[in-house]
Parts: C-alpha cells; structure tokens; sequence
C-alpha cells in the first residue's frame, strides 16, 4: 500500500482513496473551496496539503485511519545526536510511534507544522533558542493545543522547570533517565489525548 | 656689666650722633692743670722720689697751704713744728701727701658744687665726689693689704678717676645728667642703662674717651672703662686685671658703706670679690673701719669736710634703715609668695610623679586632688572631669587616711539634665581661680568621700569648655583660701598642668579606643575577605557546576539509556548486572554534578514562621526512625516553648538533616549522645538551635575546612562532602549562620542561627 500516511501534499486521488469517496467528490470539495488546496504552477493539477486534508476530515467527520496508520507520531528535538538516535531507535522499537527528529528549534518549529506530531520530546537547551520559547511559540498556535510536550533537561533548575510549564510543557525529565518511565509517559500522553 | 662692649640697641640708632656730640664735648673740657699733670707722671714713676714731690707742692702756694692745712688736721703730734712741705712729707708720708694734691687737682680740674647748678645738683655732685674719694681712699687701703700687689701706687689715681665719666657727662649736659640721677634713684635702674639710653653712651665709655684723651697711663683707663665688667670676665687684652678688680672691689665696698651717692648700681658681692683678689675679709673690714679718717683730711682739702665724721654715718645709716624696712617689708612679701609657688611647686612634682603613662581619667583626678590637698593642706579634695559625651563623671578623691584614703572611680551621672545641671553650676566659677563650690558639687563630695563635707567646699576649675568640665574640689580654713586667691600664676599654674594631664588622658583613651575599633574593623574586614573570597569561588562553582551538569548529562543519559536498553535485550544475567550498574553509576555522577549546582546557586529562600519547638520535635522523630536511634540516644531541649524560627521551612529541615546525618555518621553507635537544644537569643531577634554530639571530633585542621564543598574526613568515595557546606549555604540564605565548635575525640557542637520573625519591611 501507498503509504499516503506519511506524505505532507496529497494528489486528489490519493485524498479520494483516504477519504473512500470518488476522485470526482474530491474535486467537487476542491473547486467549491471546502478542501483547501492549490493548483500546480503552469497545469491544471490540484495539490492538497496535509493539514488542510486533516481539517477536511474532521470537518466532515472522516474516519482517520487511512491517514494516520495507527501509529502515534513523535518529534524528538535534540541537538545531541546520539540522544536523538538513542530515542528514535527505542521509540521505533517499540512499534508504537512514528519518529521525526530535529537538532534546532528551528527545525522544530517547520517539523511541528509540517508533521503534526502527538507528542514533542523537547531538550531545554537548544543551540539557537531554549525550550521554553519552543513551548511558547507553539502554545501560540491554536492549531497545535493538542502537541504534549515532555520537555527533558540535564539541569533541573527549579526556577526553569516552574519556567517551562509555564510556557506549555506537559511533563519535565531530568536527564539521565529510565528509558522505560520515558516511553511509559509518552504513551499515557498520547492516549489521554 | 659694662656699656663699652654693648651695641646700642636699634632704637637708639638715631642717637649714634648724639654720641659724637657728647664726644666732642668732652674734648672741649678743661685738662688737668699742668701740676696734676706732672705730679701723676711723678706717681707713676718707681723712681719718682719725695724731693720732686716736695717740688711741686712747693711751685704751688694754696696746695702748699693746703698740705699744711691737712697736716695739722691730721693731729700728728707737734703741728707747730711741722711748718715745711718737706717735714710734712715726712711725717704724713710721702703717698699721702701725693694723694691729697691729686684730689685737690683732679677736683678743681672737673666741674664740681659751683653755683652754676641748682641745689639738689649740687648735692648730686658732692656725693659723686664723695665716692670718688671714698672709692680711691678704700683701693689705696686694699692695696696696701695686698701681697706681692706691684701697682700700689696707683690705686688712688685709678679709684679717684674711675667715674669720671660721670662727672664728665654733667659737665656736658647738666640736665640730661640730672635726669639719669633722679630716674636711677626713683626707679633704682641701674645707672648704665639709664645712661645709654638717654646718652647713648655710659659713663664708663665717656670717662674713657675723657682719660685718654688726658693721656693718662693706660692703667687708669682701663679703671675707669671696665670697673663695672664682672672681675671674672675681664678681657684678656687688659694689662693689669688685678687693679681692675681692685677698683671693682672698692668701689662695691663704698657702695655698700653707702658713702657718697653715685647712682644705683648693684652691689656685688664683696667677699666674692676680696677673695678673687686673694684679700681677707676682716682686712676689707679694717679698711671699712679706717676709712673715715683716711677720707676727712681728703674731704677737707676739697671742701666736703661738711660731710664727714660722725654726720656721714648718721645720714648714710638713717638712708640705710628707711631703704632697710622697704626692702624687708618686700622681702616677707616674696617670701610669702615664694613660699606658696614651693608648695605649689611641690605639689606639682608629686602629681607628675604619681600620673603614669598608663593613667586614666579618673587617675589623673585622684592625682588633681593629692595635689591641691598637698598644695593648699586640704582636709580632703575630690577631683572630677565631667565628659559631655560620654554619661559618666570621672572622680577621684584625697582624704585623710580614715576615709580610705586615695581612690578613682567612675561615678553614672544619669540622665543628661543631671550632667546639664552640673555643668551649668561648674561653669558659674571663673576659670582657673578658687572660688566657692557651686550647690552641685555638695552632691559629688558625698558620693566620693562617704561622707558630708566638713566644711564649706572651696572649689578650683580646670576645664571648662563645651565637651568637658573638670575641678577639684576641696575643704579647707578661710585663711588658706585667703592666700590662694591672690595667688593667680599659682592656681593657673595648677589648673593647667591638671587640665593638660586630663586632656592627654583623654587623648590616650581615645586613641586606645580607636585602636581596638582599628582591631576590630580589621578583624571584620578579613572575616568579610574571607568571605568574600568564599562567595567569589562559591559562584565560580555555581556556574561551573551549571555548565558542567548540562554537558555531562547528556553522554550520561545517552550511556545510561543505552545501557538499559541493553539490559532489556540481554539474556546474560552477569552482563545484565554489569549494564545496570553502568546506569547507576552514570546516574550518580550525574547526581554530584547537580548536588555541587545546588549547593552553589540554592534556589531562594521562601520563609515561613513556624513554632520551634514544635518543628525540632517532628524532626527528632524522624531522625529516630531514620537512623534507627535507640531510646535517650537523641535529647532535646527547648529553653522557651514560645520561641518562632523564621526561614524556608524545606530549606531548614535540610540543614538539619545535614547536620544530624554527620553528627550520626562521626559517632560510634553504641555511645551516640545527640543533644538538640533551641536558645532565643538577646532581644529576641535570633534563635540558636544547637546541636552537640560525643563523636569523633575534629582536630583544628579538619575545623578549618569543615565547609568546603567535597571535603570529607571520612575515607575517600564515602559521603559526598556537601552535607554541612550546603547547610551552611542555605543558613546564609536564611539570614542565618552556622559554625562549629569541636574538639578532637570530645564531640562537635553545631551551632544555627536563624531570624527568629519574619524582617519588618
């Protein structure tokens, strides 16, 4: 199977075979405004973001299934790659999740509007800005209340943790961890959901 | 003293010209007839013989008449048979003969009584005359008595001429000399003084322009220049010193036979004099004694025989007693004086004697009062300073032996009207001088002496400025003060001296007082260094450990995880262990790094008020259960059930914790004694909870870094070393402090301080 799951532009086909309607409905949708889209440069071809296919479905009430493959999406930042590695390879092990990674909160900030992660495994400290103003700068956005973030730190400072829940964390780890208790609050977020 | 060395003082500059007009004055006085002329020559002469003598009285008719004359007042035997110059040379002696018609010369060659002058000039000049003669009767006498003395012959000339600068300025200038002679006679001035200063010029130094002039032998000039000059201090380039001081001597002993008037002078002293020229008292007497019969024939030639004889001594004796009973009436005066400045001067001594460099205020009081009850015999004296700044009174007292004796304290004057009152009384007494005591002063004789004053209290003030009021107090009879009243240099004398000794005390104590503010300052400022330093590397360690808990906690949780997920996967139950232990350890590193951030940048404190003693008894209760502490192991105390502790109360359980934990771990179980006690301390504003333990103790190397971070006695990896350094942090930031007294193999005390409320803001 196509794995349209994963895929950020969808063509009206594929959107007609996740939504198991006819590509002749999704056009419908597409040319009346309800299916927010754009047309190729120079043809005639509809392109469909993801988010605006997202926002289709749950309008219309849409099962999900063929889009999300059952799997629960997770965005590790972290600017030390063997943390990164160490988290994908135990969170893809698991079976359960789907993984992203970013090293910067840059990076961080595109993935979220891009990959529209459940959860955010978020280092405090960042080369470019800290994870309190990667909490905030999302909390900003309506569109992404549901993103729980665990922020993960190797400093516990009281003053920064009361700081990050402020801004929107959910859940605070102070590295190092028990890899189990990790994987364990990442679940429990995802489906308290 | 003589004028011919002395500079004219500046003043008299303008008078330099008056000088020359004196001089040339002189040299337009008569000469020495040709007679006396020649008969000086002859004098002067060794071979001069009787015959030439004989010669020249015989050239002149009145002189001849004269010696005659002389002779037969002379009562020597037959008068009538003596009838030729000649025999009379022989009878009279030949000296003798010379000497009376030098006078006659020599007097009717200078001006004398003539009826030119009013009386009381005339008089003047008489009495010159008069000590003229009775000056050179008297050398010619000593001379006689002087052994080996070669210049005899001279010493009539030389005491005939000796003031005939005297004569010579009344010659020039009648009335300015008339001026000198009633001034030194009204003022007893010494009359070479008055001369210089209306002259400009003495008598001595006129008389020797006169006698040089006259040419007469350098001997007479020398007379008559430095018969003033001390015998002792005769310029070297003199030829015979020992005529000089032959002059000197008759001339002091005629002024103290008072024959004759010259102008004051003072007298020197005589046997002094005598002695210096090797003549014997009694011999200076006999010439005393013989010297009116030398002088009458003399005075009859020249016309004073009015004067002599018994008349003389009459009117010189009634002029000696008036001038007697004045001196003496000023001598009892200046004894009287005299006698108070040696008690005054006595009693210094011993104040100075019995101040040390060490004495206090109140010492210098006691001595103030030893002094004036020494100075005055004082029935008691109290000395008080009353120092506007500070609230006490300084005194020390002086009594009689049954009242204890000398003593100093420090007497609490109270409130600041006391002290105002005080002061205002004290300074109502003129300064420096005895007066009566003002009313408060009752007040301070009876706390000083225990006892009512027996007297009136007579009072002598030493300070009296606006920072400080001293006196002495004293009782004493009426007439004592009656004396002392008077004695104004005295009593300033004392006050003074007292109030200079007061004042270098003050100075001492200051100073002494600024030294241990210096100690002080500099003890605090090193404790502050040392803190400093401490706070300096204290930070350096926050933000060390800050970056350092950032950086190494990410390999730790990357070898932790890994670790684990190793674990999850192994089958091999040794490699399991391994791999966990691998995570424990990682995690514990990871711990000291955090553990070292906290002790260095501790969040801030919240505080709380809470109720001590409820808080140490929920503490001791844990502590039971925590270190399993067997019954009585763990005492507590608290001193007062009400007392509050301010300060975060998490923050507080761990300096507790802390502290008790290493009390515990230092022990050896089976003695364990723990004390926990809680003090409110003075004014309520800290409490102390102190802790004390039997242990191990620490030696005073192992004290001095007990708050170093990782330091630790015990052997190394055991225990972290943070405990009692962190404590010590969080009791600072509570406002509070913490340290430890221990001795080695006795037990450590742990004491913490805390805000006992919340800070007013």
């Amino acid at each position: 199977m196509l794995d349209v799951g994963t895929k950020s532009v969808y063509t009206t086909g594929e959107v007609a075979q996740i939504c198991k309607v006819s590509q002749q409905t999704v056009i419908r949708c597409f040319d009346s405004g309800r299916l927010k889209g754009f047309r190729v440069p120079g043809s005639r071809f509809r392109r469909i973001p993801r988010d605006s296919l997202i926002s289709f479905m749950k309008a219309n009430q849409i099962p999900m299934d063929q889009l999300d493959s059952g799997r629960k999406r997770v965005l590790v930042v972290d600017d030390d790659e063997a943390i990164v590695e160490m988290f994908t390879e135990l969170l893809e092990r698991d079976g359960r999740f789907e993984v992203r990674t970013a090293s910067t909160g840059y990076d961080a900030g595109i993935l979220t509007e891009q990959f529209l992660p459940d959860v955010m495994l978020l280092d405090f400290k960042l080369p470019d800005i800290n994870g309190t103003a990667v909490c905030r700068t999302i909390r900003a956005n309506p569109k992404h209340e549901h993103i729980k973030i665990i922020a993960i730190s190797g400093v516990a400072d009281p003053d920064e943790v009361d700081e990050l829940h402020m801004a929107g964390a959910d859940e605070f780890i102070r590295k190092p961890f028990d890899i189990n208790k990790v994987i364990n609050r990442v679940a429990d977020l995802v489906n308290a959901a | 003293m003589t004028g011919g060395v002395r500079t004219v003082p500046a003043r008299l500059q303008s008078s330099r010209e008056r000088v020359e007009l004196i001089l040339s004055q002189l040299d337009r006085l008569p000469t020495l007839p040709a007679v006396a002329a020649r008969l000086l020559s002859v004098t002067t002469s060794n071979e001069s013989c009787a015959r030439d003598v004989v010669d020249i009285v015989e050239s002149d008719p009145s002189l001849t008449a004269a010696v005659l004359n002389m002779v037969r007042r002379a009562d020597l035997g037959a008068s009538g048979q003596i009838n030729t110059v000649q025999r009379a040379v022989t009878a009279l002696g030949f000296r003798a003969v010379r000497n009376a018609v030098l006078s006659v010369h020599v007097y009717s060659a200078l001006p004398h009584a003539d009826a030119s002058g009013n009386e009381r000039q005339a008089s003047a000049r008489r009495e010159l005359w008069k000590h003229s003669l009775a000056v050179a009767c008297t050398a010619d006498m000593l001379a006689e008595r002087m052994n080996g003395f070669e210049a005899k012959d001279q010493a009539f000339v030389c005491g005939l001429l000796h003031d005939v600068g005297k004569i010579a300025l009344d010659a020039c200038l009648p009335k300015s000399a008339a001026r000198v002679f009633a001034r030194v006679d009204a003022d007893r001035e010494c009359i070479c003084d008055a001369e210089r200063e209306l002259f400009g010029l003495d008598h001595t130094v006129a008389g020797k322009h006169l006698v040089t002039r006259w040419q007469l032998p350098e001997t007479i000039t020398e007379s008559v220049w430095f018969h003033h000059q001390d015998p002792q201090a005769l310029p070297s380039s003199v030829t015979s010193p020992q005529l000089v001081r032959l002059i000197h001597l008759a001339d002091n002993v005629v002024r103290e036979q008072r024959i004759g008037f010259s102008g004051y002078q003072h007298v020197a002293d005589i046997k002094a004099c005598a002695e210096a020229l090797k003549i014997k008292h009694t011999a200076v007497d006999d010439v005393v004694e013989g010297l009116p019969a030398r002088m009458e024939p003399l005075c009859a030639l020249v016309g004073l025989d009015e004067f002599i004889s018994q008349a003389i001594y009459t009117e010189s004796l009634s002029k000696a007693n008036r001038e007697l009973g004045i001196v003496n009436s000023e001598l009892a005066e200046s004894q009287r004086v005299l006698e108070l400045r040696a008690r005054c001067f006595e009693a210094l001594k011993q104040f100075t004697e019995c101040l040390t460099v060490r004495a206090g205020i109140a010492d210098v009081c006691t001595a103030a009062a030893g002094c004036v009850q020494a100075a005055l015999d004082a029935d008691g004296a109290v000395g008080f300073v009353c120092d506007a700044t500070s609230r006490c009174m300084y005194v020390g007292r002086s009594g009689p032996s049954d009242t204890g004796g000398p003593s100093a304290s420090i007497i609490e004057v109270g409130d600041k009207e006391n002290r105002d009152v005080l002061g205002a009384a004290v300074a109502v007494v003129l300064e420096r001088k005895i007066g009566e005591a003002p009313q408060g002063c009752e007040l301070i004789w009876r706390r000083c002496m225990d006892l009512p004053a027996p007297g009136p209290i007579w009072m002598l003030s030493f300070a009296k400025t606006d920072a400080m009021v001293g006196a002495v107090l004293f009782v004493v009879g009426d007439d004592v003060v009656a004396r002392w009243r008077g004695a104004e240099l005295e009593c300033h004398a004392l006050s003074s001296a007292f109030e200079r000794a007061v004042s270098s005390a003050q100075l001492r104590v200051e100073s002494e007082r600024m030294n241990e503010e210096l100690l002080d300052l500099n003890r605090r400022l090193s404790t502050a260094q040392r803190a400093l330093v401490r706070g300096r590397s204290i930070s350096m360690i926050a933000e060390m450990a800050a970056g350092a808990a950032h950086e190494l906690n990410n390999p730790m949780s990357v070898i932790s995880g890994r670790a684990q997920m190793a674990m999850a996967t192994s089958e091999d139950a040794e490699l399991t262990q391994t791999l966990k232990l691998v995570k424990d350890k990682a995690h514990e590193a990871s711990q000291i790094v955090t553990d070292l951030m906290h002790f260095a940048k501790p969040r801030a404190a919240r505080p709380l008020t809470r109720e001590l003693g409820k808080l140490l008894e929920s503490c001791c209760q844990r502590w039971q259960a925590r270190f399993a502490l067997e019954q009585g192991r763990l005492t507590r105390t608290v001193d007062d059930p009400q007392a509050t502790v301010c300060a975060d109360p998490d923050q507080l359980q761990e300096i507790l914790d802390a502290v008790v934990t290493n009390a515990v771990e230092a022990c050896d179980p089976e003695s364990l004694r723990l004390q926990v006690n809680s003090r409110s301390r003075e004014s309520d504003e800290t409490v102390r909870i102190v802790i004390e333990d039997n242990g191990a103790g620490m030696s005073p190397e192992v004290l001095e870094h007990a708050f170093d971070p990782f330091f630790s006695s015990r052997p190394a990896g055991r225990g972290r070393g943070l405990g009692l350094s962190r404590a010590y942090r969080l009791a600072e930031i509570n406002g509070g402090c913490l340290w430890l007294e221990s001795t080695l193999n006795v037990g450590t005390t742990v004491i913490i301080e805390l805000p006992a409320h919340a800070p007013i803001s």
